[in-house]
C-alpha cells in the first residue's frame, strides 16, 4: 500500500517537475533570445555609425566584452576582428548575414556550433562605403543551461522524494487505520468507509450462519455422545488400520481400556483370539458375530465392517451382555430335559405294569393293586402336567387372572384342612395363628403359594415334626410364615430351591413324592403378587420360609 | 524413512501381541482340559503350537530385516533386540503348553484329588503369562517386576505339588504312571512360570536398558 501510494507520489511530482521546467526554460529562452537579438541589432547599428565617422580609429579605443566586432571590406576581406587575427581569416563574403547585408543594407543570421554547444547571432550592417560592419554574440544553448542547472535540479528532485516517501507513508497509514481497526466480530458495528458495509454486512451474515451451523454440528454431536455414552451395550470404532478411534464408557469398562486408548490397537486393548479373528475379517468386509466371555460374563460380539464407496474405512464393535439370555436359555433346555425325564419314569411303570396285566401274567390276588399302582403312577403324572402347565400359565405372567380382596388367614385354614390328612399320617402337628389380613390377589395362586409351602414342610419334616402357619399383619406389609422343624436345607441349596426340578437330594425323591416343581410355583406366584419370598434354615433345626406382601390399600 | 521404521516397529509389535495371545490360549486350553479332565479340550494345543512356531519365524525374520535395513541405535534397538529373545521365551510357552495337553490327552489323570492344587497352579501360571504380556502391552514397569517376583508362588506350588508326591510314593499302593505325569505338568507349568519371568525381564529391559528394571 504505502509502496504504491508512494509510487504514484513520487512519478506525478517527477512528471509536474519535469513539465514545468521544460515549460519555463522553453519560453524564458525564446524571450531572453529575442531580447538579445534586438540589443544586438541596436548595437550594430550605433557600431556602424561610429565605424562611419572615425574610421578604424572607432575601434582602438573600444571595449568589448561579449560581443565580437568584424568589419569586412565589400570583397569579403576582413578588415578587423575583435577576437581573431585578421591575416588568417578567410573570405566572409559568403557568409549569410554578409550576403544579406550587402544585398539588403542589413542582415541576421544565427548559427549553431555543435562543437561549442553554442547559439551565435549575427548581425551585419552595410555602411555607406560599402564595408560591412558585424556584430555577434553567442549564447548559451539550452541544454548547457540545463546542465548548469542539475545541481538544484538534483537538491529539489531529492526534496520531493523524500516528501513523497513522508507523504505516502502518512496517506496510507491513514488509509488503512480504519481496516485494521475493523471488528470483524461485530462488523455491524465498525464506522469505517461506507464503500465497506456492503462487504461488513456479508461477512455478519455469514458469521451468523456459521454459528448456526455450529451449533447445530454441535447439538448432533452431544446428542450422539449421550446415545452412545450412556447405552450399555459396548461400541468400539476402529480406523481401516486395527486402531481405535472412538471408544464408550460401557466398552471402557468392559476392555478395561484407560482413556489414553485412543489410537492405540485393538490388540493392545483385548488380545481373545475370537475377537481378533472376526475384526480381522470386519476390516476386509466381511460382517461377524461371536459369543465370547469376559470375566465370567458372555458377551455378544458383533464385527460390522464401515464401508462407503467400496472400500472398507473402519469397523465397529459391538458388544452386548447375553450373559442372562444364556442362562435363561440353559434353564429352558434343562427344564425340557427335566421334564421329558419326570414324565417317562412313571410312563415305564404304567407301562411295565399294563404290559403285565395285558399278557395276563398276574395272579388275581394281585390285579388290584397293580391297578392301584398303575392309578398312583397316573394320578403322578397328572400332578406333573398340571403343575407343568400352571408353571407355563404363570411364566406367561398370569394374564387372564383377576386380582381380588383375599383374606390370606382363611386361605391358610383351607390349605392347613386340606393337608391334615397328609400331615397325620406321617404324625406332624400343623398348627396355624394369627388374624385375618386382607391381601389383593389372585386367590388360587395364594392358595397355592400357601400350599406347596406346608406340602414341603410336611414331607421334609422329621418325625413328630411341628408346622406353623402364621399370617401377621404388619403396618404396610402382611406376613406369611411356615416353619417347620424339619431336615433344614444347607446354604449352598438355599439359592437354588426354587429353581425348577432342583432337588437337595436327589436320591430319595422318589420316596417323598412330589414334582419338583412346587417351590418354583411359589416363586412365581409370588412374583406375580409383588411379594418378597425369604428362607432361613439350618440343617437339622428347620427351615423358615417367609413371604412377604403388601398390604392391600382400603378404600379410605 | 522414521515413518516407515515406525510402522514397522509398530507390525512388530503387533505381532509380538497375536504371539502373546497364541500363548495365553494355548496354556489357558491345556489347563482345562487338566482340569476339566477332559482331554478333547486339549486336542487344538498342537495347532497352536505350530501357529506359534510359525509366528517365531516370521518375527525373527522381521527383527533381523529391521536390523539390518533401519540399523536401529538406543531404545529402537532394544526393542528389536528384546523382541528377537522374547519371541524364543514365548515359543517355549506355547511348546511346553503343547507338552502339557499331550499328557492329558494320555488321561491319567482323572482321579480328582490333586486336581485342585493343579488348577491353582495353572490360574497362577496363566496370570503370569497374561500379566507378562500385559506389561509388554503397557510398557509396564510394575507390572513387569510383580511378575518377576510372583514366580515364587509357582514355585511353592511346585514344591508342594512334589511334597504330595513324595507322601504318595511312600504309600504301598501307588499308581506311578500318575504321578509322573503330574509331576512333568507340574514341572511345565513351572518352566512356564520361569518364561513368563524371562520375558518380564527383556520388558523391562526394553523400557529402561537393564534387565532388572533398576
Amino acid at each position: 500500500m504505502t509502496k504504491r501510494i508512494f509510487r504514484s507520489i513520487c512519478f506525478v511530482a517527477v512528471i509536474v517537475f519535469l513539465a514545468s521546467v521544460i515549460l519555463f526554460m522553453g519560453v524564458l529562452y525564446e524571450h531572453f533570445s529575442n531580447v538579445e537579438q534586438a540589443q544586438l541589432k541596436m548595437q550594430t547599428n550605433l557600431a556602424a555609425q561610429g565605424v562611419t565617422n572615425e574610421g578604424i580609429e572607432f575601434f582602438r579605443d573600444l571595449k568589448v566584452a561579449d560581443y565580437r566586432i568584424s568589419w569586412i571590406d565589400a570583397n569579403g576581406n576582413v578588415l578587423y576582428d575583435s577576437k581573431s587575427d585578421i591575416a588568417e581569416m578567410e573570405n566572409h563574403l559568403e557568409r549569410e548575414e554578409v550576403k544579406e547585408a550587402i544585398a539588403k543594407g542589413y542582415g541576421e543570421s544565427r548559427r549553431y556550433s555543435s562543437t561549442l554547444m553554442e547559439h551565435s547571432f549575427y548581425c551585419a550592417q552595410k555602411l555607406a562605403d560599402g564595408t560591412v560592419l558585424r556584430l555577434s554574440i553567442s549564447q548559451h544553448s539550452i541544454f548547457v543551461l540545463l546542465l548548469g542547472m542539475s545541481q538544484p535540479v538534483c537538491v529539489i528532485f531529492a526534496i520531493a522524494l523524500i516528501l513523497s516517501i513522508v507523504l505516502a507513508v502518512r496517506v496510507s497509514k491513514k488509509i488503512v487505520k480504519p481496516l485494521n481497526e475493523i471488528d470483524l466480530d461485530n462488523p455491524l458495528k465498525n464506522e469505517g468507509y461506507d464503500e465497506l458495509s456492503p462487504f461488513l454486512r456479508r461477512i455478519d451474515s455469514q458469521q451468523r450462519q456459521l454459528l448456526r451451523q455450529q451449533d447445530e454440528i454441535l447439538q448432533k454431536e452431544n446428542e450422539l455422545d449421550t446415545i452412545v455414552s450412556s447405552m450399555n451395550e459396548g461400541m468400539v470404532l476402529l480406523n481401516p488400520k486395527g486402531k481405535v478411534i472412538s471408544i464408550n464408557p460401557a466398552a471402557g469398562k468392559l476392555l478395561s481400556a484407560k482413556a489414553d486408548c485412543i489410537g492405540m490397537d485393538m490388540l493392545s486393548l483385548c488380545r481373545k483370539l475370537d475377537l481378533q479373528e472376526i475384526l480381522s475379517n470386519a476390516l476386509q468386509g466381511e460382517q461377524g458375530e461371536r459369543i465370547i466371555s469376559f470375566n465370567e460374563e458372555t458377551y455378544q460380539v458383533d464385527a460390522n465392517p464401515i464401508v462407503s464407496e467400496n472400500t472398507v474405512k473402519g469397523a465397529a464393535l459391538f458388544f452386548f451382555n447375553v450373559t442372562e439370555k444364556e442362562n435363561a436359555e440353559q434353564i429352558r433346555r434343562e427344564f425340557t430335559a427335566n421334564v421329558s425325564h419326570e414324565l417317562k419314569t412313571p410312563l415305564h411303570s404304567i407301562s411295565g405294569y399294563a404290559e403285565l396285566l395285558k399278557n395276563d401274567m398276574v395272579k388275581e390276588n394281585d390285579r388290584i393293586p397293580f391297578a392301584g399302582k398303575i392309578y398312583a403312577e397316573a394320578q403322578r403324572m397328572i400332578r406333573l402336567v398340571e403343575d407343568v402347565i400352571s408353571l407355563s400359565h404363570l411364566d406367561e405372567g398370569a394374564a387372564d387372572m383377576k386380582c381380588e380382596e383375599t383374606d390370606l388367614y382363611e386361605l391358610a385354614q383351607n390349605a392347613v384342612q386340606s393337608l391334615e390328612t397328609e400331615a397325620d399320617a406321617a404324625c406332624i402337628s400343623l398348627e396355624i395363628s394369627g388374624i385375618p389380613a386382607v391381601v389383593n390377589g389372585i386367590p388360587r395362586l395364594l392358595y397355592s403359594i400357601i400350599y406347596n409351602l406346608c406340602d414341603n414342610a410336611i414331607k421334609y419334616n422329621s418325625e413328630h415334626g411341628k408346622v406353623i402357619v402364621s399370617v401377621e399383619n404388619e403396618k404396610n406389609t402382611v406376613v406369611l410364615s411356615v416353619q417347620d422343624t424339619g431336615i433344614g436345607i444347607a446354604p449352598e441349596h438355599q439359592e437354588r430351591i426354587f429353581e425348577r426340578f432342583y432337588r437337595v437330594d436327589k436320591s430319595h425323591s422318589k420316596e417323598v413324592g412330589g414334582t419338583g416343581l412346587g417351590l418354583s410355583i411359589v416363586k412365581h406366584a409370588a412374583k406375580i403378587h409383588n411379594a418378597k419370598l425369604e428362607v432361613k434354615s439350618s440343617v437339622g433345626k428347620g427351615t423358615t420360609v417367609i413371604v412377604t406382601f403388601p398390604a392391600h390399600k382400603k378404600w379410605s | 524413512m522414521r515413518l516407515k521404521f515406525d510402522e514397522q516397529l509398530d507390525l512388530l509389535n503387533k505381532e509380538l501381541i497375536k504371539m502373546g495371545a497364541f500363548c495365553e490360549s494355548a496354556i489357558a486350553m491345556s489347563a482345562k482340559a487338566l482340569t476339566e479332565g477332559n482331554p478333547a479340550l486339549a486336542k487344538g494345543v498342537p495347532d497352536l503350537s505350530v501357529q506359534i512356531d510359525n509366528k517365531e519365524r516370521e518375527i525373527e525374520n522381521m527383527c533381523i530385516k529391521l536390523l539390518l535395513h533401519q540399523q536401529p541405535v538406543a531404545k529402537d534397538l532394544r526393542v528389536v533386540s528384546s523382541a528377537l529373545k522374547m519371541v524364543t521365551d514365548m515359543a517355549r510357552i506355547g511348546d511346553q503348553s503343547a507338552d502339557i495337553a499331550e499328557i492329558v490327552t494320555l488321561a491319567n489323570i482323572n482321579s480328582a484329588n490333586d486336581t485342585q492344587i493343579i488348577h491353582d497352579m495353572s490360574v497362577a501360571v496363566i496370570k503370569m503369562v497374561t500379566d507378562s504380556i500385559d506389561a509388554f502391552v503397557k510398557k509396564d514397569i510394575q507390572m513387569a517386576k510383580a511378575v518377576i517376583d510372583y514366580d515364587d508362588v509357582v514355585d511353592s506350588f511346585f514344591d508342594k505339588i512334589k511334597n504330595i508326591l513324595i507322601d504318595f510314593f511312600s504309600k504301598p499302593e501307588t499308581d506311578g504312571e500318575y504321578a509322573i505325569d503330574l509331576l512333568m505338568i507340574a514341572k511345565y507349568f513351572e518352566r512356564i512360570g520361569d518364561h513368563a519371568v524371562n520375558i518380564a525381564k527383556w520388558v523391562l529391559f526394553s523400557i529402561t536398558g537393564n534387565k532388572e528394571g533398576k
